[in-house]
């Protein structure tokens, strides 16, 4: 029992330096999205809800679940990151210098984050392979929904 | 909700949202991004952060960026000359009302053919959604330098109820002049090849205006604040249309009346959640008082 708990400390720990940063992220995007007079998606109440059954449903699965999720995640949104970097690069990396700077610091926090989902077993996850994917489609359609709604 | 998707901003994640200014084609201003990376901006001016601002992007574009300057021997572009030309019929507006030879006698004044009209695929609804782009476009430099008057603290900042009647009433008060032929540019707008950009304008006033107040929020506050306010604008106009009082002091009371009750509508939807939490919590409380004192599932 003290071995589980001390070990369940240390993940505790982890994923709260994590979520740490992506509250963050969270907020210099509320900036970002006020400052640009950007129309914010519709579906926020929604992603809201169900970020927080994604993660509270790998957590039952145990630790290697819940960094199955996180892999699976990170993934997704660092392809996102790298598509919206390259888009800027594309058209005006100088007029766009901020904000690139602000997108390549995340997305290697982001990063970061997976390789630490690895680090702690998430490979052992059940049905790792099938968790990741389906959690990445629903990543990928998530961000093309919000992108026109 | 159909000019929401035609206002041409990326959504999205964050990231998406926050990187619209690639990809906007018309809608709610950047301008404020401009200022952030030191673009000088004439007030005033609406504002397309694509340098690629094509004529395609003009044409479904209801308000464009005007020339500024004297009326030119020749036009620089299509675009000047259209907009010269509505300006300039917007002078017969009260005589011939909104229609294609109130634009003939604009063309007549720029030594133009009144063939000209031809041009104008929306018939009137081109030169009712030009005026009501430049009154959007005179409300949003009224705002802006009341906003950078309370800035270098030589005026007060208003509260927001305050702020937002008398923004509703400057706007409504840019109509009066034509407040006789308003009834008939109010329906051209209602057209079905008019609706979106109409829908688009009155999206952009109120976005403006709450901007202006202060209103920071990301959530579905946006979408809601925004839905009331067009809600009063609307049926303030409609107010002003058929007020016959002194100074239209009627309409403007109405308007002063209809701010409040939003602001208190606000404040109590507000009050009642802190009190349901309140609540909540209290339930929540005594039912683990309860589970406590019976000893039901007691861990040891």
């Amino acid at each position: 029992p003290t071995e589980g708990s001390a070990i369940g400390y240390k993940v505790a720990s982890v994923v709260e330096q994590m979520w740490d940063q992506e509250k963050q992220h969270l907020e210099k995007f509320n900036e970002l999205i006020v400052d640009h007079r950007v129309r914010p998606t519709l579906l926020m109440p929604f992603w809201n809800v169900a970020g927080f059954v994604l993660g509270a449903g790998t957590a039952l699965l145990g630790k290697e679940g819940a960094m199955a999720c996180t892999v699976a995640v990170e993934e997704s949104i660092s392809q996102h990151y790298n598509n919206q970097i390259r888009m800027l690069m594309e058209e005006d990396p100088e007029r766009h210098k901020e904000l690139l700077a602000v997108l390549k610091k995340f997305r290697d926090e982001e990063m970061e984050h997976h390789d630490t989902g690895l680090a702690h077993d998430a490979e052992m996850a059940p049905a790792y392979s099938l968790l990741k994917n389906i959690i990445q489609a629903g990543c990928k359609a998530a961000i093309y929904i919000s992108e026109r709604i | 909700m159909a000019a929401l998707w035609r206002c041409g901003l990326q959504r999205g994640l964050r990231i998406a949202t926050a990187l619209s200014c690639g990809g906007i084609r018309r809608g709610l201003r950047t301008s404020a991004y401009l200022r952030m990376v030191g673009v000088d901006q004439q007030p005033g001016q609406y504002h397309h952060t694509s340098q690629t601002y094509t004529a395609a992007q003009e044409s479904s574009s209801s308000c464009h960026s005007e020339q500024h300057g004297e009326k030119a021997e020749g036009f620089e572009s299509e675009e000047e000359l259209r907009q010269q030309l509505l300006s300039a019929a917007l002078e017969f507006v009260p005589h011939f009302g909104w229609s294609m030879e109130a634009i003939a006698e604009g063309a007549k004044v720029l030594d133009l053919s009144p063939a000209v009209t031809g041009m104008f695929s929306h018939g009137p609804g081109d030169l009712v959604l030009h005026f009501v782009c430049q009154c959007n476009k005179q409300l949003s430099g009224q705002l802006t330098e009341q906003h950078q008057q309370v800035q270098t603290g030589q005026q007060e900042a208003k509260k927001t109820d305050r702020f937002v009647k008398d923004a509703v009433e400057a706007r409504l008060r840019m109509v009066i002049p034509y407040i006789d032929t308003w009834p008939q540019a109010m329906s051209i707008l209602l057209l079905p090849q008019n609706i979106t950009e109409s829908l688009s304008s009155l999206m952009n006033i109120v976005d403006e205006v709450w901007y202006y107040a202060g209103d920071r929020s990301t959530d579905s506050n946006w979408y809601t604040k925004r839905a009331i306010l067009a809600g009063i604008y609307n049926s303030t106009e409609l107010v002003l249309l058929q007020d016959t009082s002194p100074g239209y002091e009627e309409t403007w009371n109405f308007l002063k009346n209809r701010v409040n009750d939003a602001v208190n509508m606000a404040q109590s939807v507000k009050q009642v959640g802190s009190t349901g939490k309140a609540l909540f919590q209290g339930f929540v409380g005594a039912a683990v008082t309860l589970k406590n004192l019976s000893g039901v599932a007691q861990n040891r």
